[in-house]
Formats: structure tokens, sequence, C-alpha cells
């Protein structure tokens, strides 16, 4: 997974780290009862709604969100950034969704069921919704499927390196692709046949809008394949309704203008009748700056925020006039990540003693607001075969006696400790505060630490990338609620046999157990994998979990309906203004 | 005159180059490069060398410089290593935004502090001219962004006469011809929406042009004071002029020179603040567009659009001294 090629990326890859690290990132979810692989998860820590609809709805009204950053194109299929996203899926739809509020409950969405899939894990069919029309007016349908995948398993070149991420991320593309054909077997009925079984069929698609499915018509007058963007009148998203973004979703693309604003409106012929939007339209508008965002919903400039910073939930909570709205269940996590080739990070003592030293309670009440929890695992709880793991919790006592162990003392005891300068993340709001209180219980217990710090962009996550940091802070959100989407994608994927140069980290039985994972046929198989991957992980402590942040959403108090979830897979067609 | 423009405009050119020798060696000297920024976490050291090999970051800075210059001058100021898109598009797209947003700034700043000059000089150490006094050194003394967040919280937060941000209300569909709201609204026939755009520009506006401002009323006392107590004042009055004819017709006739020469140089602050403004003001212009790029180390970018401020700065200000020829009929360009 995570084939990123080369070649060009010139232009996207900007694009990509934004998604992966994002300031808030698209998608995820895993399964429910899919017909495959369950979700031992499935918890859903009742995230919550926006204020108890004890009024009767109301139709109608102009939603305005602020965004951290403006849409990249108006094709789901060329970005890969959280805030192209959090528009696009209310747009655009999939065979399979996630049920609004939750991460990990696969639900048909355009499929009209979950799909059969074969005894050998190779063949999912999918029985299409009827009467769905997409938002220019042509039908959907089985042809409809088959062109939205076999575009994207074949974009152009420079789509593949540049653009087209997910795509490549879940099945990869031509003649390597895993996803062997989609064919369409009657109009109605559409039939997946993969190369090697893969267990994270249905949670990786369901989340991402990278897998909506798109007018054929539309896409072909936008001249969407042309393999450069900035030459497609569908990418560029300046024809209006019916030209850019054309899905079957509760509400339709209507303009964007670029780094001000993108509005969608209500689609009134919605398939789903009993959630056809309540609003007329939401605008969405980017804010470079937290601090101007907050002032913008305190002036009733925008109707909601989707993220805020920690510091700013305070103020708003002792204001009626807002509401600070708890996404549920997180799907990220932050890290002390390690690399175990340097010194004295290689002893395994040293880093059990780092982990025992950490009190990640005190940096969950000092720079989350409160809203984390302690992380007991290198992914978070709301994570298909997900496991408490029991790694060390604070004893600075058992610290002090693991250094003992570890043989080492004095100059030998020095840890290079790198935090990034200039950004805030879901997962660390605050690097430098968070950096300078790891140092400090650390210091505590006999460790010296010494500072470096790098800009985020211009140097730090290419640095920490190629395994230049011995000591760091970083963190993933999900694209997916799925184990391999952190224990592989985010950390520990192979080259070849090597391990990923971040942390140099990686035995052979790991390998193994993410291969067995990921083309486990069944549920049953892909449990036992991916626990033994977990096992193997708490043996080896490659690196110290610090927590899993629930970055909420702050809005006017009357805005009501809105259903948060952790991963920003949030759909507006619920929401209604009470005003 | 014109022997005279020609002169100007062909010592431009030794400017802008060694400007841009400048500008190349400053933002190829910041630590860090845009292969950093493209790859992020999917650096590889193949990878990473591929890309400098592709951008050409990999030959000496001498060779990247004759490059680049002479792309410059078939007119051609780059495309961004990010998004690909090409710098003369996105200008084209951002600069009537900013264009607005600092002739705003211009008229605000000239509007009250040419008066406000005219008064402190008039009452000199009185009262008066210690409030305008107290409020110049107060407008040079704020840093943009913390008057821009005041104004928000004030006007905008607390007292929800104004808008916090943008150019528009979001909800107002226009269509773009111009790029310049105030113009576009009103060929669209739509004054609603024009007076909204004046709306949108005040805080920004007042924001960016608090130091023109204060410096501009300094200069307008001082000149004022300056012209006051010359023979030929004294003697307009002694003939029975009116105050307001000896102002007008004498004092400020004469006073102009140095406050029209300061407030083209207030262009190239004004550029400046607006980096910050449309940073606090989620404007959409060249400021931020700016902002993004030094950030992602994108050096054709930051080099193309600096270069673009410099043109407009050298322009303003060939302006202002040809001004001076039609302000003082004594003066001949020669």
């Amino acid at each position: 997974m995570l084939r990123f090629k080369p070649a060009a990326l010139i232009a996207s890859t900007a694009i990509l780290f934004a998604a992966c690290q994002g300031a808030a990132s698209p998608a995820p979810s895993a399964t429910s009862g899919a017909s495959s692989a369950p979700s031992a998860s499935g918890a859903s820590s009742a995230p919550s709604e926006s204020a108890a609809p004890s009024t009767a709805v109301k139709e109608g009204g102009d939603l305005i969100v602020g965004l951290p950053g403006d849409m990249v194109e108006a094709d789901p299929s060329l970005v890969s950034d959280s805030n192209s996203s959090y528009i696009q899926l209310n747009v655009i739809e999939g065979l399979l969704g996630v049920k609004p509020g939750t991460l990990a409950d696969v639900i048909p969405v355009l499929a009209a069921d979950l799909p059969e899939k074969s005894a050998d894990g190779l063949t999912y069919t999918f029985k299409l919704r009827p009467n769905v029309k997409f938002h220019d007016g042509t039908d959907f349908n089985a042809d409809a499927v088959v062109y939205n995948y076999d575009r994207q398993k074949n974009a152009p070149k420079p789509l593949q390196d540049a653009y087209n991420y997910y795509f490549g991320a879940v099945f990869g593309w031509g003649a390597d692709s895993n996803l062997k054909s989609v064919e369409k077997i009657d109009d109605m009925t559409v039939k997946f046949t993969l190369v090697h079984p893969q267990s994270n069929f249905l949670i990786a698609q369901a989340p991402l809008p990278q897998f909506g499915i798109q007018s054929p018509a539309a896409l072909k007058a936008g001249d969407a394949d042309n393999p450069d963007p900035g030459k497609s009148p569908y990418a560029q998203g300046q024809g209006g309704t019916g030209k850019s973004m054309v899905g079957t979703g509760p509400f339709m693309f209507k303009e964007w203008t670029p780094n001000d604003h993108v509005t969608i409106v209500k689609n009134p012929n919605y398939w789903d009748t009993a959630n056809v939007a309540h609003l007329d339209s939401v605008t969405f508008k980017p804010y470079a700056d937290q601090a101007a965002e907050l002032n913008a919903l305190q002036a009733g400039d925008i109707d909601l925020a989707q993220t805020i910073a920690p510091n700013d939930i305070a103020t708003l909570k002792t204001d009626t006039k807002f509401q600070v709205i708890d996404r549920g269940e997180s799907c990220n996590i932050g890290n002390l990540e390690m690399n175990l080739k340097s010194k004295p990070l290689d002893n395994q003592h040293i880093r059990t003693a780092i982990a025992y030293a950490l009190n990640k309670q005190s940096y969950i009440d000092a720079f989350y607001a409160g809203l984390a929890e302690p992380a007991d695992n290198f992914m978070p709880p709301a994570t298909q075969y997900y496991k408490p793991l029991g790694l060390p919790t604070y004893d600075p006592d058992k610290a002090k006696s693991e250094i003992q162990a570890s043989g080492l003392s004095g100059d030998a005891l020095t840890l290079t400790f790198y935090y990034p300068s200039d950004v805030a993340r879901p997962y660390m709001p605050d690097p430098k505060g968070l950096a300078q209180a790891i140092a400090n219980d650390l210091e505590a217990v006999g460790f010296k630490v010494n500072f470096k710090t790098e800009g985020w962009r211009t140097g730090y996550l290419a640095d920490e990338a190629l395994g230049k940091f011995p000591m760091f802070l970083l963190g993933w959100t999900c694209d997916w609620p799925g184990p391999d989407n952190f224990l592989v994608t985010a950390f520990f994927h192979f080259q070849g046999d090597k391990p990923n140069p971040e942390f140099a980290y990686g035995p052979p039985e790991l390998k193994a157990a993410f291969d067995k994972g990921a083309t486990a046929p069944d549920d049953a198989t892909a449990q036992q994998a991916w626990g033994d991957a977990q096992d193997i992980l708490k043996r080896d402590l490659p690196f110290v979990p610090l927590v899993h942040s629930k970055p909420p959403a702050a809005a006017s108090a009357d805005v009501m309906g809105f259903k948060g979830a952790g991963n920003l897979n949030e759909l507006l067609n619920s929401v209604w203004l009470n005003r | 005159m014109l022997k005279y423009l020609v002169r100007r405009l062909l010592a431009a050119i030794p400017v802008l180059l060694g400007l841009s020798v400048v500008l190349f060696a400053f933002v190829h000297l910041l630590p860090g490069d845009p292969v950093a920024a493209l790859l992020g976490q999917h650096a590889t050291p193949e990878l990473t060398a591929q890309i400098r090999e592709q951008l050409g970051l990999n030959k000496p800075l001498y060779e990247q410089y004759v490059i680049y210059l002479g792309q410059l001058l078939s007119g051609d100021l780059g495309k961004s290593v990010i998004n690909n898109r090409s710098v003369v598009s996105e200008l084209a797209l951002r600069f009537p935004g900013t264009i607005e947003l600092t002739g705003a700034a211009l008229v605000f700043a000239i509007g009250l502090g040419i008066p406000l000059g005219r008064l402190a000089a008039r009452h000199a150490q009185g009262w008066t001219d210690g409030v305008v006094t107290v409020i110049s050194l107060l407008g040079i003394s704020i840093p943009i962004f913390i008057l821009g967040y005041t104004l928000q919280f004030f006007l905008s937060v607390q007292l929800k006469w104004l808008p916090t941000s943008g150019r528009l209300d979001p909800r107002t569909h226009l269509d773009a011809v111009t790029n310049f709201m105030l113009v576009d609204s009103l060929l669209a026939g739509r004054l609603d929406v024009f007076v909204d755009a004046v709306k949108h520009l005040i805080l920004p506006a007042i924001a960016l042009g608090s130091i023109p401002l204060a410096i501009i009323t300094r200069i307008t006392r001082a000149a004022v004071l300056d012209v006051a107590n010359e023979d030929y004042v004294r003697t307009a009055r002694a003939k029975g002029l009116s105050e307001r004819r000896v102002d007008d017709r004498h004092v400020m006739r004469n006073a102009w020179l140095p406050v029209v020469t300061v407030i083209g140089l207030q262009v190239g602050g004004l550029l400046a603040g607006a980096v910050i403004t449309e940073t606090v003001f989620s404007w959409n212009g060249v400021g931020r567009y700016v902002v993004e790029a030094i950030q992602d180390h994108d050096y054709l970018v930051v080099q193309s659009t600096i270069l673009v401020f410099a043109l407009i700065f050298l322009a303003v200000n060939l302006l202002v001294d040809v001004g001076y020829a039609f302000l003082n009929p004594r003066i001949r360009f020669s």
C-alpha cells in the first residue's frame, strides 16, 4: 500500500501530506456488519449531535462553514487533502459510505446493499440502487460505476504520479493494480474482481470521496482526464452546477472562487427522500488564521468553524450564543517517534524508560484542553482489530530502574529531540509546548534533552522521513480506521524488505503479519494477523504513542442537527438553522 | 520631459536587475528547499535527487540565475513548483484584490492624514495638536496584526457593524469580470453588492492604512509649519486675504512637495503591509500568495512576485516625480 510513484509529483505532493498529516483529514471508517470485514471496533462512543432538536426542524437558510484551507481541485479523484474531501463528500457519493456520526459503520449508499463476497475473497458483487440520477440529470447505473473505476485505474501517468493518490494507495494503477476488473453484469449489477484478496476493500473505500461515482457524461465533457488538471474545465470547477463535481449527493456544486469560497446548494431531487437537505446552501470559506476564524464565528460571519484551537474552547463554552461540538471517537494518534538506528534509542531499556517517564495525562490537560485520551496502542481504539496493549504508563521510579538496566549513564543519556517550529496539528496543537513538557519529564528521570527544530514543510517532514531525526514529534489522522492505515501506511511500511528509514525498525515477523493481514481472505485470518502485528509492536516498543485527540467543532448555538465524526466524514444534509 | 522619462525608465533597469540578484540569492540562501515542501513525508534520497534534477536545482546557482533571467526577459514569470500554476495567471486573479485594498488604505491615509496634519499645524502646540500627535504615534507603533484583530473584535464581534473578513459576503454570487469587486458589482448593476464590498474594505484598509496615516499626518504638519513662517505667507495675510485662501493658495501649494514624496514612498510600505493584512482578514490577494510561497520555498513565485512589487514601487515614484511639475511649476525636468 502506499505505492508512491516518483516522477512527476511536482504538482501534487503538496496535496498529499496535507491529507495524511492533515489538519484534519478526510475519511475513514470501518465496516460494521459487512459480509466480510467485521469491525472489531464498531464502538461508537455516541458522537454528539449539535443541540438536541427539541423544536420542529426549519427548512431553508444558508450555512457558512469556516475551513482551514481552500479546495484544491473540483474532482475528488485528483485530491487527497482534507479540505477538498470535506466539501466533496456532501456532493459525491460512492457505492459505500459511513453511517453519519460514526467512524466505522460501513453502509451501502449507491449500492442497494453491502456486496456479496466470494469465498476466496476475490470477487465482490454489488447490486446498485435504482432510480438514482446525477446532478446533470443523467442516470446512475452499472456503466457509470465501471467508467469511474476504469478511469482512475487507467489514469494518465502524470495524474497517477502527482494527483491520484488514494486510488493508487488502495488498489494501485494499470497492470499493477490489485483491482483486476470491474464488470457490468447487468444495468444494476457490477462485479469487482481482485488479484489477491484485500482485507481493507470495504473499509478503505467507504469513507473516501475519492471512490465516489461521478457523471461520466460530465467527466467527458469537462475533459476530466487531461494530464494537466489546469487545462480541465471539470477540475477547475468554473462551470457551475452539472459541469464539475457532478455526483448524486444531497448537495450540488454551485461555484468556486479560488481562495475565497466554495458554494454547494440543496439537491431537491435527492434519491434518499428521507434525507433531503434542510439547508438551501452551504458556503465554505478558507481561513489561513485561527484567530481570524474565531472572530468571524463570534461576529456571525460564519456559522460553523470546522476546527478550532483548544485554547479557544473555554471562551466559546462560556457564551450561550455558541456551542462546542464533540466529535466522538478519535481517529488520530500523536506520538513521540524514534529512529532505532540512533543511540541510545536502539536500547530497548531506554525506550521503555522514556515510556515510563511520560505523564501523558498532564499533556492532555495542558495542551488539548482535556479533549484527548492517553494512547495505549499504535492506533486509536476505534480502529478495526484494535486491542489494548498495556503499554508502560507514568511511573518515574520504573523509568529510573529501566535506565539502570540499560547500563548507560552520563552523556550516553543525551536525547536529540526534534519538534516542528511552525505548525499546529489536531494531534499536536502546540508542538513546542508539548516538546518542553516531555523534556521536563525526561530530565526528571535522568535524561538530558537537546532540542532541535525545523519548519514543517521546509524540512521537518522530509527530513524525518529520510531518517535524519533520532527522536521527534509526529502523528497521523486516519484516512480510514483500519489497522493498515496506521501501522503500515503511516508508520512501519516496508520498501521491499527494507523497513521505513523513518524508524529503521521492522523485524521480518512484522512484515509477515502485515502481508498476511492485508491479503486475508476472511475476517478471522485478518483479525489474527493484525493482532499478531500489535503484539510484536508491544514487545519491541519502537516508539512511544502519546495521545488520541478529539478536536471539536464550534458553531453558533442555532446550528442544529450537525453530526460530527472524528475523521471529519461529516454530511451536512441533517443540519438546519433554528433562526 | 520625454527625455527625463526615458532616462528614468532606463535607470530602472539596473535597479531591477540588481534586485533580481539579491532576491535570487536571498531565497536560495534560506534553509530548506522546495523539494522538501513538495515531497514531505514521501521524501526518499532517490526521489529527492530526481526532483531536484527535474527542477534544475542541482545546477550551479549562477546557471540557475541565468536561466531565470532568460525566462524573465521573455516575459515568463515562471510556474509554482508546488501546484504547477503559472505565476502570471495567479497574479491576474489576485492582484486586483491587493490593489483594491492598498488603494483604499491610501485613500484612508491621505484623506484623513492631510486634514489632520493641517489641523495640528494650525493649532501647533495646542491640545488639538497633542491629540493628533498621540493618534499618529499610536498609528505608527501598533503592529498591523494587533490593530487588525482589535478592530475585528470591537467593530465586528462586539458591535457587529462590519464584517470580519473576506472581500464580499460569501453568499453573494458575482460574475468576475475585472476581479475588482467595486467595479464588478457596478458592472453587474448591483448597488447592494457594491455597498457590501465597501463594508468589507473598511477594516482592512484602516489596519493597513494606519502607518501611512501617521506618517502623512506628521509630514503634513511639519511641512505646513515650515511654510507658514515664510515671508510670502505673511505678505498674503498682510494684504488681507482670508485665512482659508492663505492656507489653500499659499501654504498648501508649497507644502505639497514633501507630502507627495512621502505618499509615493508609502506605497512600498503598503505592499509589505498587505502581506500581513491579507492574512488577518482572509483577503484574497497577492500578499497571501507570497506568504504561502515563502512557506513552501517556492522560489520562482517569491522572486517574480516581489519583482512585480518592486516594479510597481518604481512606477509610483516615477509618477510622483512627474507630479511635482504639476504641483510646482517652478520645477522643470531636464
